[in-house]
C-alpha cells in the first residue's frame, strides 16, 4: 500500500513537471480559438484543417514571424454539434480570446449575434455567402459557395459548343449547405447566363444512381453542376462510369461532364471515386499540390517538416488551414506593425483595411485576400480544375465570376 | 423504533399515506432544502464564467428534457429513440413563430414565459400523436416508431422554408425587469429561468408518481396485460405517457431555443435522442434522482475526455491520432464499463448511500 | 418502360445489399434479443480491414475479403465475450445502452487508423464496364454483391434449418430456458450469433465500400440507414430481412426516380422508407415476418 503511495506520488511529480515546463514571460502571448470537427459529421475536412491550422501556427512562432510575441490557439474538437461550438466559443472568450476560428455553416449562424455582440473578428471554414449577411464580423478567406458554383456555370456557358444553351442539373447536398448557391445560380441565369438549368436533384443515401442518370441524359442534361460533399459526388461518378456516360473531354456530346464547387472536390474525390473521378470539374480558389508551385512546394515541406502524413500533406483542406491561420496571423502583425495594441477591435480595424494595396497575399490561393467594411469575402478570384490521370490539373487562369456582385 | 424520525433506523410505515408523501423522511426533505438554496445561492458568491454557466444550463435543459424521456422509457418502459425530435418540436414552435412575425416581436421577447409553455403544449400533441402506434406496437417495433418520427422530423425541418430549411432561425434577447437580458446576464438570468423550471417539473413528476396516473405508468410497464384486467387502460396510458415526454422535452426545446438565441436543426438529429437515451440509462431509467444525475454525469464525462485528450495531446506524437480518438474512446469505455457492473444506474448507488445511511448501524 | 425497369434492377442491387448489412441485426436479435446499435461500425471496419489488407499488406483483395470476414468473426465474437457476456439477464435497455457504448469505442478505435479521417478507395479488381440488358445495365460490383448476398443468406437459411448448432441457436431464440435445460450453452449460441453477425458485416462492408468509397462517415451510417429494413421484415426473420431490404430498395429507387424533382419535393428518398414503415406497422405490428410474442399475464 505504502509502496503504491510513493509510484503516485511520483506520477504526480511527473506530470507537474510536465505541466509547469511550458516557458513562462516570453513576450506577449495573443489568445486564438479554433473549434471544428475532428470526429464526427464532415471530420475528413476537419482533420486537414484542423492540421493546416495547428502547423501554421506552430510555423508562426517557431520563425518568429511575430517577433518575440507568441500565439496560442487551443483546437478543440466540436463534433460539428452547435452546442459544443458555443461551449468551446464562451470557454476561449473567457481565456481573453482575440481571434475566433469557426468551422461549420450551422454553428457560424448560430453564434453570428453573439459575435457581433462581442466584436471578434471571425474565419469560417465555410463559404457560405449568408455568413456575411449574419455578422460583419465574419471574415470568408476565399470565393463564397455561389462564387464558386457560378464560376464553374460561367465556364460551361462559355465552352459549351453546339445548338442553344447548354441543359444543366444541379446535384446538391440536401440541406441548407446544398441549396446555399442554387439562388445564386437561378439569378445568374435570369440575368443572362446562358444555360438552362433542367432539374435540381437533392440526393439522398443512394447506393445507386442509374436511374436518376438515365432521366437526366433522357432530358437531355449534358452538365450535372454539384455542390455536396465528396461520397455522394463518388457514387454519382462511379455509376456513370460503368453506364459509359461520363465524358472523356469537356462537353462530349450525348455524354454528361460533371461537375462541381469547393467541397465536392479535392484528393479526397479521387481517392473516393478512383479512375471514376477522370474528367471531374472542379472550382476552388486554393492551390492544389498536383500544380507544381512555390506554394505547393513550402506546404509540402511543412507537413513534412511537422510530421504530416501523405493525404494530409496533399489535401486542399490542409491549405485551407493554413490559410485561415495565416489571415489570423498577419492581421496581427499588421496591428502590431502599425504600433497599435493588438485587441478584437484593432483586428477587425486592420482586416478591414486589407485591400488596395494593402490585400494580403497568400500563395495558397489564386489572388489576393481583399477585405472592406463592404466586402468581407477574401480571395474573389476561382481556379477551374480537372482531373487528369488521377491528379487535379489547373484549367485557363484563375478568373472573378461575371455574374457575381 | 425511535420516536424521532430523524434518527429513525429503516421505514416504520404504518399507513399508505405516509409511504406516499413526496419526502419519505425529515432528513430527506431537509436535504433537499439545503440543496436547493445552494442551486440557487451559488451564483452569487462565486464568478463563474460563461463556459461554466453554459455548461450547467446545458445540463439542466438536458434534466428537463430527460424527465420525459423517464416518464416514457423508464416509468412506462415504452424505448423512444426520438427523443430530441420533440425538443426539436419545442424549439422550433418558438423559432418558427419567431420566424414568422419577428425575432423581437412583444409576443417572444416579452412573454417568454407563455412561450416556453405554449412550446410544451407543442410538443405534447406530438407527442400523443407519435405515440399513437404505442397502442399497437411494443418493444422494438415501438422504438423504430419513434425513430421514424425523428428521420421525418428531421426531413421536414430541412425541406420546409417555413423553418429556414433547418438554418439557424435567430430568437431576440428576451425582456425582464429592468429591460432586455444583455450578454453580460444572458447565461446568468436563464441559469435561474431553467433552474426554476427544472426545480417545477421536477417536482411535478414526483408528485405525478404519487399519484393513480403515475402509478398507471409503472403498472402498464410491468405487464400490460395485467394492468389492463386492473381496470386501466394501457393504450390510453402509452399515449399519455408520450404526450407527458412531449411536453417536458417541448418545454426543453424552448429553453433551448432561448438560451442559444435560436434554433438550428443540429441539435435535434438521431445522435441527441441517443444521448438523451445514454443520459437517462446511466442515471437510471425509471428513477427521478436519475434525471438529475445522468445528464451532470454525461455531460462531466464528456468535458473531461476533452480535457484528457487535450492534455494529452501535448506529448502525444502528432502522427497519431491518438488524443482525437480518445475522447470517443474514453467515452465509450466508461459508458460501457460503468453499465456492465452498474446497469442500474447512478440512481442505484444513490439508493445503496441512502439506505446505508438509513439502516445505520445495521447493515445487510 | 426501360426506366422503370431499371429502377425496379436498381432497387433490388440496393435491396440485397440493405438485406445483407441487415442480416447482422437479425441475427443477433434473434439469438440474443439485443439491437446492437454499433452495427454500422462494425460494417465499416470490415470494409477498412480488407482495405488494409489488400493494399498496406499486398494481399490479393479475394483472400483479404476471406481474411476480413474471419478476422470480424472472431472480433465480434470477443466483443460480445468481453462486453455484453456479462450483462445477460439485464434489462434489455441496458444492453442497448451497451451497444451505443460500444458504438464509441469503435469510433475511437477507427480514428486510431487513418481510416478516421481520410478517404480511400478499392483498388479495381471487377471490370468497369457494365453488364447490359436491354437498356438496363447494372455493374459487376453490384452484380458481386448481389451473389454474395445470396450466397450467404443461402448459407445462413440452411444452417438454421439443417445444421445441429444452427437447430440449437433458434431453439435457445425460442425459449432460453427450455434450451438450457436441454443442455445447449446459451452463451456460446449468443457468441457465435455475433461472430456470424461479424462475419455479415464484413462482407456488407465491403460490398458497400465499393460503390461509395471508404470514408467513414457513410459507412457507419449505415447502421442505421437499414433500421426500417430490420423492422420492416420483423427483428428476427432471416427471410424478411431479405423481402424488406428489397421492398425498402424499390421504394427509394422508386421515390428518387419519380417523386424527387415533381411537385417541389426532393430527397424523398431518405424520408419514404420510415413512412411507409409506419404504415406497415399500423397493420403488421411485428413486421411483415416477425414472431408473435405470446404475451400472459
Amino acid at each position: 500500500m505504502k509502496r503504491n503511495m510513493y509510484y503516485l506520488a511520483i506520477v504526480m511529480a511527473v506530470a507537474a513537471g510536465l505541466a509547469f515546463s511550458a516557458p513562462v514571460g516570453a513576450g506577449e502571448t495573443y489568445q486564438l480559438g479554433l473549434s471544428l470537427a475532428i470526429t464526427g459529421p464532415t471530420s475528413d475536412a476537419g482533420n486537414p484543417y484542423s492540421k493546416g491550422v495547428e502547423d501554421y501556427m506552430r510555423f508562426a512562432n517557431d520563425t518568429k514571424i511575430l517577433g518575440d510575441a507568441k500565439i496560442d490557439c487551443p483546437i478543440r474538437d466540436d463534433m460539428y454539434k452547435t452546442a459544443v461550438t458555443k461551449r468551446n466559443f464562451e470557454d476561449f472568450l473567457d481565456q481573453g480570446m482575440i481571434f475566433f476560428l469557426s468551422y461549420a455553416t450551422g454553428a457560424n449562424q448560430a453564434l453570428a449575434p453573439d459575435f457581433t455582440e462581442v466584436q471578434i473578428p471571425v474565419v469560417p471554414a465555410s463559404m457560405d455567402s449568408s455568413l456575411m449577411k449574419a455578422s460583419p464580423y465574419i471574415f470568408l478567406p476565399i470565393a463564397s459557395y455561389s462564387h464558386q458554383y457560378v464560376g464553374v456555370a460561367e465556364y460551361v456557358a462559355a465552352n459549351h459548343k453546339g445548338e442553344g444553351a447548354a441543359k444543366v442539373a444541379a446535384f446538391i447536398h440536401p440541406s441548407a449547405f446544398g441549396r446555399a448557391p442554387l439562388a445564386d445560380f437561378k439569378a445568374a441565369v435570369a440575368a443572362g447566363l446562358n444555360l438552362e438549368l433542367v432539374e435540381v436533384v437533392e440526393h439522398g443515401k443512394d447506393l445507386d444512381n442509374s436511374a436518376l442518370l438515365q432521366r437526366l441524359a433522357s432530358k437531355g442534361v449534358q452538365y450535372v453542376l454539384c455542390h455536396t460533399v465528396q461520397s455522394p459526388v463518388a457514387t454519382l461518378l462511379n455509376d456513370a462510369q460503368r453506364l459509359g456516360m461520363t465524358a472523356k473531354t469537356f462537353g462530349e456530346p450525348g455524354k454528361i461532364t460533371f461537375m462541381g464547387a469547393h467541397y465536392t472536390g479535392g484528393n479526397d474525390l479521387i481517392a473516393l471515386a478512383g479512375t471514376a473521378a477522370e474528367g471531374f470539374h472542379w472550382t476552388t480558389s486554393y492551390r492544389v499540390t498536383s500544380e507544381k508551385g512555390p506554394w505547393t512546394d513550402w506546404q509540402l515541406d511543412m507537413a513534412k517538416k511537422y510530421g504530416r502524413d501523405d493525404k494530409t500533406a496533399n489535401s486542399h483542406n490542409y491549405a485551407s488551414g493554413m490559410m485561415a491561420a495565416q489571415i489570423a496571423v498577419e492581421a496581427i502583425r499588421r496591428t502590431r506593425e502599425a504600433g497599435k495594441k493588438v485587441t478584437k477591435e484593432t483586428l477587425y480595424e486592420t482586416l478591414n483595411q486589407m485591400n488596395g494595396d494593402k490585400a494580403f497575399t497568400s500563395l495558397a490561393a489564386v489572388g489576393p485576400v481583399t477585405y472592406s467594411v463592404t466586402d468581407r469575402m477574401g480571395v474573389d478570384n476561382v481556379q477551374l480544375y480537372v482531373v487528369k490521370d488521377g491528379v487535379f490539373r489547373a484549367v485557363g487562369e484563375p478568373f472573378k465570376p461575371k455574374y457575381m456582385k | 423504533m425511535s420516536a424521532n424520525r430523524f434518527f429513525a433506523t429503516g421505514n416504520f410505515f404504518t399507513d399508505y399515506r405516509q409511504e406516499q408523501r413526496i419526502f419519505r423522511t425529515h432528513l430527506d426533505r431537509g436535504l433537499f432544502v439545503v440543496f436547493l438554496a445552494c442551486l440557487f445561492a451559488w451564483p452569487l458568491f462565486f464568478d463563474a464564467s460563461n463556459r461554466t454557466m453554459l455548461v450547467i444550463n446545458n445540463i439542466l435543459i438536458a434534466v428537463v428534457a430527460v424527465y420525459g424521456l423517464n416518464l416514457v422509457t423508464g416509468f412506462a418502459g415504452l424505448i423512444s429513440i426520438g427523443h430530441a425530435a420533440f425538443v426539436g418540436v419545442g424549439a422550433y414552435t418558438v423559432a418558427g413563430l419567431a420566424r414568422a412575425i419577428g425575432a423581437s416581436h412583444p409576443l417572444i421577447v416579452h412573454w417568454w414565459p407563455l412561450m416556453i409553455l405554449a412550446a410544451g403544449g407543442m410538443g405534447a400533441v406530438f407527442g400523443a400523436f407519435v405515440g399513437l402506434p404505442a397502442m399497437r406496437l411494443k418493444h422494438l417495433y415501438l422504438a423504430i416508431a419513434t425513430l421514424s418520427f425523428q428521420m421525418i422530423f428531421t426531413w421536414t425541418i430541412q425541406f420546409m422554408p417555413t423553418f429556414n430549411q433547418g438554418q439557424m432561425i435567430p430568437v431576440g434577447r428576451v425582456a425582464w425587469i429592468g429591460g432586455t437580458v444583455g450578454r453580460k446576464d444572458h447565461y446568468f438570468f436563464w441559469y435561474y429561468v431553467i433552474l426554476v423550471v427544472a426545480v417545477v417539473c421536477g417536482l411535478a413528476v414526483r408528485n405525478l408518481l404519487r399519484s393513480r396516473y403515475g402509478r398507471c405508468l409503472v403498472a402498464v410497464r410491468d405487464n400490460d396485460r395485467a394492468a389492463d384486467a386492473m381496470g386501466m387502460h394501457p393504450g390510453l396510458t402509452k399515449v399519455y405517457a408520450f404526450t407527458l415526454a412531449g411536453f417536458f422535452a417541448g418545454v426543453a426545446g424552448a429553453l433551448h431555443t432561448y438560451m442559444f438565441r435560436g434554433a438550428g436543426f443540429e441539435s435535434f438529429t438521431l445522435h441527441h435522442s441517443i444521448t438523451y437515451l445514454a443520459m437517462a440509462i446511466v442515471g437510471g431509467l425509471g428513477t427521478l434522482p436519475g434525471s438529475l444525475l445522468g445528464p451532470a454525469a454525461i455531460y462531466t464525462l464528456e468535458l473531461e475526455m476533452e480535457r484528457l485528450s487535450e492534455w494529452s495531446g501535448a506529448f502525444l506524437p502528432d502522427s497519431l491520432n491518438l488524443a482525437t480518438a480518445l475522447r470517443p474512446l474514453g467515452f465509450g469505455l466508461v459508458i460501457v464499463l460503468f453499465l456492465m457492473f452498474e446497469p442500474r444506474g447512478m440512481a442505484n448507488w444513490w439508493r445503496i448511500c441512502r439506505s446505508y445511511v438509513k439502516l445505520w448501524p445495521f447493515r445487510y | 418502360m426501360t426506366y422503370f425497369l431499371q429502377l425496379v434492377i436498381s432497387g433490388i442491387v440496393v435491396g440485397s445489399i440493405y438485406a445483407l448489412s441487415a442480416l447482422g441485426f437479425v441475427l443477433v436479435y434473434k439469438s440474443s434479443r439485443v439491437l446492437n446499435i454499433a452495427h454500422g461500425q462494425i460494417i465499416a471496419g470490415g470494409a477498412f480491414i480488407v482495405y488494409a489488407l489488400t493494399v498496406f499488406a499486398g494481399l490479393p483483395i479475394y483472400i483479404s475479403f476471406v481474411a476480413s470476414m474471419v478476422i470480424t468473426f472472431f472480433l465480434a465474437m470477443s466483443v460480445e465475450r468481453i462486453f455484453l457476456r456479462r450483462l445477460i439477464g439485464e434489462p434489455i435497455i441496458s444492453v442497448i445502452m451497451v451497444t451505443i457504448g460500444l458504438m464509441s469505442i469503435l469510433n475511437g478505435v477507427i480514428y486510431l487508423t487513418p481510416f478516421g479521417s481520410l478517404n480511400y478507395s478499392f483498388p479495381e479488381f471487377l471490370p468497369t464496364t457494365p453488364i447490359s440488358l436491354g437498356g438496363v445495365s447494372i455493374s459487376w460490383t453490384q452484380m458481386v454483391g448481389v451473389v454474395i448476398t445470396a450466397l450467404l443468406i443461402g448459407a445462413f437459411s440452411w444452417f438454421f434449418k439443417r445444421s445441429t448448432i444452427g437447430i440449437s441457436m433458434r431453439a435457445v431464440s425460442d425459449d432460453q430456458f427450455a434450451a438450457m435445460s436441454v443442455g445447449i450453452s446459451v452463451p456460446r449460441v449468443f457468441g457465435l450469433a455475433w461472430a456470424m453477425a461479424g462475419l455479415s458485416a464484413a462482407a456488407a462492408g465491403t460490398i458497400i465500400g465499393n460503390i461509395t468509397g471508404l470514408n467513414f462517415e457513410t459507412l457507419g451510417a449505415f447502421g442505421i440507414t437499414v433500421f426500417p429494413v430490420v423492422i420492416l421484415g420483423g427483428l428476427d426473420s432471416i427471410i424478411g430481412a431479405v423481402v424488406a431490404g428489397i421492398i425498402m430498395g424499390l421504394i427509394q429507387q422508386f421515390a428518387a426516380g419519380y417523386l424527387d424533382g415533381n411537385w417541389g419535393l426532393n430527397g424523398t428518398a431518405d424520408v419514404l422508407p420510415y413512412i411507409i414503415l409506419l404504415v406497415i406497422l399500423l397493420f403488421k405490428p411485428h413486421g411483415l415476418f416477425g414472431t408473435h410474442e405470446i404475451e400472459r399475464v
